[in-house]
């Protein structure tokens, strides 16, 4: 009748432990996980900026902003303005757009540490609604030998895209981070009118199926002092 | 992998400096069309000669056993007037043909020529040689199948 009772006690024990260990691992674990908004920031393309600066043919400028959840998922917006202006040396055809883009989408953070470094994949949805004009100043017909500008002006098109790729982004100083990002954009669909397809489309790069592309981007997590201050007074 | 990863960075820049052109590599926009005799294709033994108009570009010159037509277009003009002559021994016919076309700008990219895409809408001749004539494919563009059948008049006629 005793063998009873001292099993009974022993779990009784056993579970007790087993609950103290577990609910300390918990605490150990809620210390180590980052709340649930972890800080905001915002960004900017440093590459297109630097471009349009050169006098490069075609730039996509573009700041960003997004929400730190967990600092594993990180809710992104970003919205440019993608500059083209290109002349054909051997045709004498031009291609001119100035438009505004988007792109929204989630950056996933591959780094469990939480110290402001990031190793992260990226996937964007883009669109484009855009205007731009085409034309050809000694456009000639070689038969008929009639001369006379070609112009086009103000076509209009809309495109969207898919965007997959990595990025490293690490601490510059304080809440300023430095990070690039290579990624590879598939078309999802374009319209445009039967005379001529954009050579540019805003936000993608050159008007083809794929294409790869890159970003330097200069951030400054704002919200991150905010959340530290918070939970410095929470402790207190 | 410290090593390898500047190549393999540097390698993806390279890749995205390099740019192609893909330009219609076959871009020539034409008219054709085939000679037809009671139904059947036939060729013009004698010399056929093609002008555009009185004053205008000869299109071909003097072709003998023509049997299909292969003419550019104006670029800008909304009907083309061709003048058809045939010479045989001790013979001469002459017919006109006015083509009435819409004009359609064909861009690819800065890079590429620009050239010009047709809608024909309307065919009419003179009846010297020509008894009429059939637009089967109204556009004009890359595409090398026949836009017109030229029935001839028959010995008959």
């Amino acid at each position: 009748m005793k063998q009873p009772i001292t099993c009974k006690y022993i779990c009784f024990l056993l579970l007790i432990s087993l609950t103290c260990f577990s609910s300390q691992a918990q605490e150990q674990q809620q210390k180590d996980k980052a709340p649930l908004l972890s800080g905001v920031a915002v960004s900017a393309d440093i590459v297109g900026f630097a471009m349009k600066a050169i006098g490069a043919k075609f730039a996509n400028m573009e700041v960003g902003g997004r929400i730190n959840l967990l600092d594993k998922y990180f809710p992104v917006a970003e919205l440019g303005i993608g500059d083209c202006h290109r002349e054909g040396a051997e045709t004498g055809n031009t291609f001119s757009t100035t438009s505004p883009y988007m792109r929204f989408g989630l950056d996933y953070n591959f780094n469990k540490k939480h110290n402001g470094n990031r190793l992260f994949g990226i996937f964007r949805y883009g669109f484009s609604s855009f205007k731009y004009d085409i034309g050809n100043e000694t456009f000639s017909d070689p038969v008929y030998g009639t001369t006379g500008p070609l112009n086009l002006g103000s076509e209009k098109a809309t495109a969207q895209w898919l965007e997959f790729g990595v990025g490293v982004e690490t601490k510059l100083w304080s809440f300023v981070r430095l990070g690039w990002s290579m990624r590879y954009k598939f078309r999802l669909a374009i319209s445009n009118p039967e005379e001529g397809a954009p050579y540019f489309i805003p936000g993608f790069g050159k008007n083809d199926s794929n294409c790869f592309g890159g970003t330097v981007n200069l951030v400054f997590d704002v919200g991150k002092n905010i959340m530290k201050n918070k939970q410095k007074k929470e402790n207190k | 992998m410290r090593h390898r990863l500047p190549i393999i960075v540097s390698s993806l820049l390279l890749l995205m400096a390099c740019e192609s052109y893909d330009c219609t590599l076959y871009n020539y926009v034409g008219m054709y069309g085939t000679f037809y005799k009671d139904g059947s294709a036939v060729q013009i033994s004698d010399t056929l000669t093609i002008t555009t108009g009185k004053s205008g570009p000869v299109l071909l010159n003097r072709a003998v056993g023509t049997s299909r037509l292969n003419l550019p277009m104006s670029y800008w003009q909304e009907e083309d007037t061709l003048v058809l002559t045939v010479k045989g021994d001790g013979y001469l016919f002459r017919d006109s043909v006015w083509i009435t076309k819409d004009n359609q700008v064909h861009y690819e990219s800065p890079d590429c020529p620009t050239t010009l895409f047709h809608n024909i809408r309307d065919v009419r001749s003179t009846h010297e040689f020509i008894k009429d004539i059939t637009i089967i494919r109204s556009s004009v563009n890359y595409e090398t199948t026949d836009n017109l059948q030229i029935h001839l008049l028959s010995t008959s006629d």
